[in-house]
């Protein structure tokens, strides 16, 4: 797999880095890095389809929310345990997925993300109306379980569901299944003519987004306790994952990782300066300005800078 | 009955006017313009700013909405999807953010909370027991004038006749003489003027919030998607199919429901013909 000593010292670097920030950080820091853990797993799992095979999806939020949802009524409607709960969520999330794959297999482009989005829109319309006995309509659910207490547990849970998730999609991107992946975004007729079937490469890409998306939402309905259709199945959000995909670099780990926590924390800080909406505003136009000029993201001018830096060195 | 049917006709009229300016923007660049529903929440903010806050003449506010969607349509052309070129994936990407851009904008501005439009002719009349507001009487009407003078002047004129020549082949049109990215500008700045005078009128309909462009943008997509890629005619009989349904389910069964079918029908018609109903025409 080209594994070089220098991964494994950046990896655990980042790892034994992360663990250790509580002993440095306070905890309404902690509080915020939790919301960035889960927005890179998200960002992470957009990436592995929307990155890697060029299919925009502009439904995430469906995915994440289905995964929500069913461990949510599993847990607080029919006391089930959350070591089951979970799984059948991402199980569910992950049948949901092969929903989308269905049309996907057919269509591409800007239909794909059109289907997406409708399939987005229409959840949050049913939601709100089939059976509000079960999913609390419009209004949500609160008083959910939460897994854990404090910011510290909080942070460590969900550090290490967002490690874990990084360091297996890295590997997974260094096989062959990635590099094929990456492929059909690049030309996926030539892929086909290569003798590998897109379609059980896709179907593969979509189930291990599914998978994610599913898993992370879920995690994150057990760590706020609560969840409401309209912050869940919304553009905003949507926006948000999309963005901190984009921002970072689309088709790496790394990038979406950064993009997240670049994103939380730039919400964060703007937060004294710019209370409410405005925030979106500097940040929509700080995304809208950097896409347009490098659609690479952070990851890529990090790369350049460093590049030209050792360049300037040497000369 | 009758009463569904005459709401239904003045709900179509309504949806008419508001996707033709994202059909012709999809017929002749072939891109979506995610940032469609935001011209039409900036132009009803437009016209509620100048004839409701400064006290102007309604037809001033209307003029005003309409000049600035024409603005915006330029520059969204000259900025943004000029300088990506025709990549349709990033033009979706970047017109979505700059939907929630505009959205936070209107926030900053206009504050989070929802505004009553007075309506623009006040009145009244029954109409077979249904009471129809003058207002949205005067909507359809005004739709269905601007839809014929647009089929009449993109038929008749050079102009039009240029549009369409660029939305079937613009390599074509460029080696008859016509510049493709002159008839995009103006196309771009005819379907943002549609999209703000659309705008004013469905914020007459329903209210004025930041999040108001979210319904209009998905109406549009759905005739879009099912009527055909950017064939007028096909635009106006989906437009009452989506008016017709969301009118029919309103009555009969909930009105929560009344988006779910819209959302059925444009799943259902991509993935089982994703050419559209209609399938593909020329404007």
């Amino acid at each position: 797999m080209g594994l070089r000593w220098f991964h494994y010292v950046l990896w655990g670097g980042l790892i034994s880095g992360m663990f250790l920030l509580p002993q440095v950080v306070s905890n309404g820091t902690l509080r915020t890095m939790i919301f960035a853990n889960y927005l890179a797993i998200f960002a992470i799992s957009w990436d592995v389809l929307s990155g890697r095979t060029g299919y925009v999806s502009f439904g995430h939020p469906f995915l994440i929310g289905i995964g929500a949802y069913t461990t949510a009524i599993l847990t607080k409607r029919f006391d089930v345990p959350v070591e089951i709960s979970i799984p059948v969520a991402v199980v569910v999330t992950m049948i949901a997925g092969l929903l989308v794959l269905l049309p996907a297999l057919r269509i591409r482009g800007s239909y794909f993300a059109l289907v997406t989005l409708a399939f987005m829109e229409l959840l949050y319309q049913l939601v709100q109306v089939i059976r509000p006995d079960l999913t609390g309509g419009t209004r949500g659910m609160s008083g959910i379980q939460t897994l854990t207490r404090g910011a510290a547990n909080g942070y460590y849970l969900s550090t290490a569901l967002m490690l874990s998730v990084a360091v297996s999609m890295w590997l997974l991107m260094k096989t062959r299944i990635g590099t094929a992946l990456a492929a059909i975004g690049m030309n996926e007729e030539s892929v086909r003519g290569s003798g590998l079937s897109t379609t059980r490469l896709k179907a593969f890409a979509f189930l291990t987004s599914a998978l994610i998306a599913g898993l992370g939402g879920a995690f994150y309905v057990h760590y706020l306790g609560s969840l409401a259709p309209r912050a869940l199945f919304d553009i905003n959000f949507l926006f948000t994952i999309i963005v901190a995909a984009l921002l970072g670099g689309t088709s790496t780990i790394i990038g979406p990782m950064i993009g997240a926590f670049f994103m939380t924390f730039l919400l964060e800080y703007l937060r004294p300066v710019l209370p409410g909406a405005e925030r979106y505003f500097v940040y929509g136009a700080i995304a809208l300005l950097l896409y347009m000029y490098q659609p690479k993201g952070l990851v890529e001018l990090a790369q350049r800078g460093f590049q030209r830096l050792r360049k300037g060195g040497l000369a | 009955m009758l009463q569904i049917l005459i709401q239904g006709l003045l709900l179509s009229g309504l949806y008419a006017l508001i996707a033709m300016g994202f059909t012709l923007i999809f017929s002749i660049g072939r891109v979506l313009n995610l940032a469609y529903g935001a011209y039409l929440m900036v132009g009803g903010y437009m016209y509620f700013w100048v004839s409701q806050t400064l006290g102007m003449p309604k037809l001033m506010g209307v003029a005003v909405a309409a000049l600035l969607g024409v603005l915006m349509g330029v520059l969204k052309y000259r900025l943004i999807v000029k300088t990506l070129k025709g990549d349709h994936v990033a033009v979706e990407i970047s017109t979505l953010i700059l939907a929630v851009v505009i959205q936070a904008g209107i926030v900053l501005v206009f504050g989070d909370s929802s505004k009553i439009l007075l309506p623009i002719v006040p009145g009244v009349i029954n109409v077979a027991g249904a009471s129809v507001t003058y207002n949205i009487l005067i909507a359809t009407l005004i739709s269905w004038a601007i839809l014929l003078g647009l089929y009449a002047f993109v038929r008749l004129t050079h102009t039009g006749r240029a549009m369409q020549a660029v939305s079937m082949d613009a390599k074509g049109a460029a080696i008859s003489g016509i510049d493709p990215d002159r008839i995009n500008l103006i196309t771009w700045g005819i379907s943002g003027a549609l999209g703000a005078l659309g705008g004013v009128f469905f914020a007459s309909y329903t209210q004025l919030s930041p999040s108001m462009w979210v319904a209009p943008l998905i109406i549009s997509v759905a005739v879009v998607i099912v009527g055909g890629i950017g064939s007028i005619i096909g635009t106006l009989v989906v437009a009452h199919i989506v008016g017709f349904l969301e009118v029919i389910v309103v009555a009969t069964l909930a009105p929560e429901l009344r988006g779910v079918f819209t959302m059925l029908l444009i799943i259902g018609v991509l993935v089982t013909r994703p050419q559209g109903l209609f399938g593909r025409e020329e404007l």
